[in-house]
């Protein structure tokens, strides 16, 4: 007979899910802000440094889990992006760079200034630049949201999203072979392992709405075979070294333009993708150490700040030409503050490719715990300012 | 309150008012993009005249008053280019058609909010089921008393309305096996149907209306959901049945058709409308929504059962030398086409199977009221 601990260790995810749930249906009942702010928080007080209740987060299946849980959020996003708007509307592109590339150069020079080292400062500034896919999506599905604010923060979020996988990876790159002095090589990786991830999921994209087609009778099968299909292909990127944010948002987009059914029932992959978006955010969170959050402190206040400022400054400008009112370019701007997930795998995976840093990074820890509480509520805020959330949405 | 003096207006002069539907690129369901849309499209010169509706997902227009075809339907195509350069900036889809194939949307909110379940109890599927998007057509008439006969002569071809305009084959996801699925929802409400045979304005509103006021249950004329009702503050007979067409084309086309008709019907040549008209009126309704051209109807003045298909080209060599008149030869080719080459609905069905999915019919729909 196992012993008492082993029983409640086997026990402590299906646990922490059970009350992260619960805290979300109750939280959101009561207080009407977003259920995600709950399974964070949760996530976060359950953590192996803080109560100790989850194991420390490792490669085991719990991450898979939440690669999957991402790879099914991205592949929702490129399924609503249409990458040809920001040709038809360049000045939405341009706001896009704008904001992305302006919080770039705000968040490096903030870090330089605070004494933070030049490469951390890089890294800090590629993380920052990206806005939580999986909070937008996540929010403007709970919300039912739809409007300008809710379309441009889907298509700019997954913009900087791709953005700062490159700047991201770029930094990266030239971290592990700056002890080898080798910075094209570092370039050169990069570049081919993106195009490489976008390729593959390009591939899915094309594959899998023929055999739909081939199939037939897609309302009912179209959920199950695109979720099999991210799993693969999740795990096939990470097994190969490739991107797997890349690729699930090639997917998405490509399988968009083949016009199969993805109907809006299945909107986040119904109950599978519910159940595996709280696992995703209490994962995410409880790899937050509070004590790293705290020594985070001055230049994370700092950097939240700073990104809140210029990603509201970098949309609200070009507002106007791209046809919107100053207001709803300025609450787009403000419903990019969310950062989670996103920037917790890419670490994650960074730190499983055998880069130690994340001491390093203590202050995205604690920028990533402030938006993954106050991200949600923000974004919601935003949609309902704007009026694009539906009345009885906001505490029902 | 009596209505208003029935307003003088130059007789024959039309005008078109559309509902269009607003549909996101990525689901291609209907979205609430209209305020977004009216802001940017305000802050430019509108040619005719664009208005919100309740549902945040349909944007009305209306063109100006014309009196003949070609500047009707350039002015259309205007509105149209407008629009779709407004929404292309904002990355919205727009369509015409009578319903939106699918509205998983409400049936969400039937799901998910107590609220909506409590709304749904009282009306029934009626709510989940009004919105749809219709074409209506005003004429105007020189008197009320024109007004009230024209009306009543019309009740004979608005199965012809019904049947080229028709545009709504699916509703909530399923074929309906109408051609026009749209008129099922507007006749389930208890105000719609036929206007009273009445021909004499001042019966008409101070008898009828009044009375009908004073029950309780009206309170103006846009309280009655009828086929054909007058306006009289417009001067004008407005043709409610069409459902939007596809293309703004096809509703330039209709709008002179009817100029036609009433050009004709004016000169009273045919047998005058009485009540009995209206013995078949129903069945023909039905037949012409079930079954579009390929409905058999029954004439009113005959009992003659004809193919409605044919009766179409017939009216149409008919209205010939009307159309010759009033410059619209080139509308009647359209809808004699049309006849030949089945209705939007026809096309929305080979869409249906040739993209295999809903989604991709809305698309197909989007690209052809782009005129692409």
């Amino acid at each position: 007979m196992p012993d008492l601990l082993t029983i409640l260790t086997n026990l402590s995810w299906p646990v922490a899910i059970t009350l992260a749930w619960l805290a979300g249906e109750f939280g959101q009942r009561l207080t009407g802000l977003p259920r995600i702010s709950f399974y964070g928080l949760v996530g976060f007080v359950l953590a192996s440094t803080q109560l100790g209740a989850l194991p420390p987060p490792d490669a085991g299946p719990i991450l898979a889990l939440a690669d999957v849980a991402f790879g099914l959020i991205l592949f929702e996003l490129g399924y609503r992006i249409n990458v040809r708007w920001f040709a038809t509307n360049p000045w939405l592109a341009v706001s896009g760079l704008a904001e992305a590339l302006g919080t770039f150069a705000a968040v490096y020079f903030t870090a330089v200034a605070l004494g933070t080292q030049q490469l951390t400062a890089l890294m800090l500034a590629s993380l920052a630049m990206s806005t939580s896919p999986a909070t937008v999506v996540r929010i403007v599905n709970e919300q039912r949201s739809s409007g300008q604010v809710t379309e441009r923060v889907l298509h700019l979020s997954a913009f900087n999203s791709l953005l700062a996988v490159f700047a991201f990876n770029l930094v990266l790159g030239f971290w592990i072979f700056h002890t080898a002095n080798n910075l094209t090589s570092a370039v050169l990786d990069t570049v081919v392992r993106l195009l490489l991830s976008v390729v593959l999921g390009a591939v899915f994209g094309v594959v899998v709405p023929a055999m739909l087609r081939q199939l037939g009778n897609m309302a009912h099968d179209a959920t199950v075979l695109f979720a099999i299909a991210i799993i693969l292909l999740v795990s096939i990127t990470f097994t190969s070294g490739l991107s797997a944010v890349a690729a699930a948002l090639a997917f998405g987009l490509m399988a968009r333009h083949r016009r199969v059914a993805f109907s809006q029932a299945q909107r986040n992959f119904g109950v599978l993708g519910e159940l595996l978006t709280v696992l995703l955010f209490v994962y995410a969170a409880s790899s937050l150490d509070w004590r790293k959050v705290a020594a985070g402190g001055v230049l994370a206040l700092a950097v939240v700040g700073v990104r809140l400022v210029v990603k509201t400054l970098g949309v609200t400008v070009f507002a106007r030409l791209s046809g919107i009112t100053w207001r709803k370019g300025a609450l787009t701007g403000l419903a990019l503050t969310p950062v989670s997930v996103f920037v917790i795998l890419l670490l994650e995976h960074a730190r499983q490719r055998g880069v130690v840093m994340l001491d390093e990074l203590r202050a995205m820890a604690a920028v990533t715990m402030l938006l993954e509480v106050f991200g949600p509520i923000i974004i919601q805020r935003a949609l309902i300012w704007a009026r694009e959330a539906p009345e009885q949405n906001h505490a029902a | 309150m009596p209505l208003e003096p029935f307003a003088q207006s130059e007789t024959l002069t039309f005008g078109v008012e559309l509902e269009l539907q607003l549909v996101s690129l990525s689901d291609f369901d209907l979205a609430a993009a209209s305020p977004d849309l009216l802001h940017l499209l305000n802050r430019k010169p509108f040619p005719g005249n664009v208005t919100p509706e309740i549902t945040e997902s349909m944007i009305e227009i209306n063109s100006s008053v014309h009196s003949r075809y070609g500047p009707l339907l350039a002015q259309l195509q205007e509105i149209r280019d407008t629009l779709v350069a407004g929404a292309d900036r904002l990355n919205i889809g727009m369509c015409g058609g009578g319903t939106h194939p699918f509205q998983h949307w409400s049936e969400r909110k039937i799901f998910e909010k107590p609220r909506f379940q409590e709304l749904s109890s009282l009306y029934g599927y009626l709510a989940k089921q009004f919105t749809v998007f219709g074409q209506h057509v005003h004429i105007g008439c020189a008197s009320g008393d024109d007004a009230l006969f024209l009306l009543h002569s019309l009740s004979r071809y608005i199965p012809h309305f019904i049947a080229l305009s028709a545009s709504s084959p699916y509703v909530q996801g399923h074929d309906s096996l109408f051609e026009s699925a749209r008129l099922n929802s507007v006749f389930a409400f208890p105000m719609s149907g036929r206007a009273p045979f009445l021909l004499n304005w001042r019966e008409f509103n101070e008898v009828f209306f009044a009375k009908m006021e004073r029950t309780g249950i009206i309170r103006s004329m846009k309280d009655f959901y009828w086929d054909i009702r007058p306006k009289p503050e417009y001067g004008t007979i407005e043709l409610r049945v069409c459902d939007t067409p596809l293309t703004v084309e096809r509703a330039a086309a209709l709008a002179a058709y009817l100029q036609a008709l009433c050009r004709h019907l004016l000169e009273r040549r045919e047998a005058a409308p009485a009540e009995d008209d209206y013995l078949v009126y129903n069945y023909n309704r039905f037949q012409a929504c079930r079954f579009g051209l390929d409905g058999m109807v029954t004439l009113p003045k005959t009992y003659q059962n004809v193919l409605l298909r044919d009766d179409i080209l017939a009216t149409l060599k008919l209205m010939e030398p009307h159309a010759e008149a009033l410059e619209s030869t080139a509308a009647l080719r359209h809808l004699r086409q049309a006849v030949h080459g089945g209705s939007d609905a026809t096309w929305l069905r080979s869409q249906y199977s040739d993209e295999g999915s809903p989604e991709g019919m809305v698309h197909a729909a989007i690209r052809r009221f782009r005129g692409e």
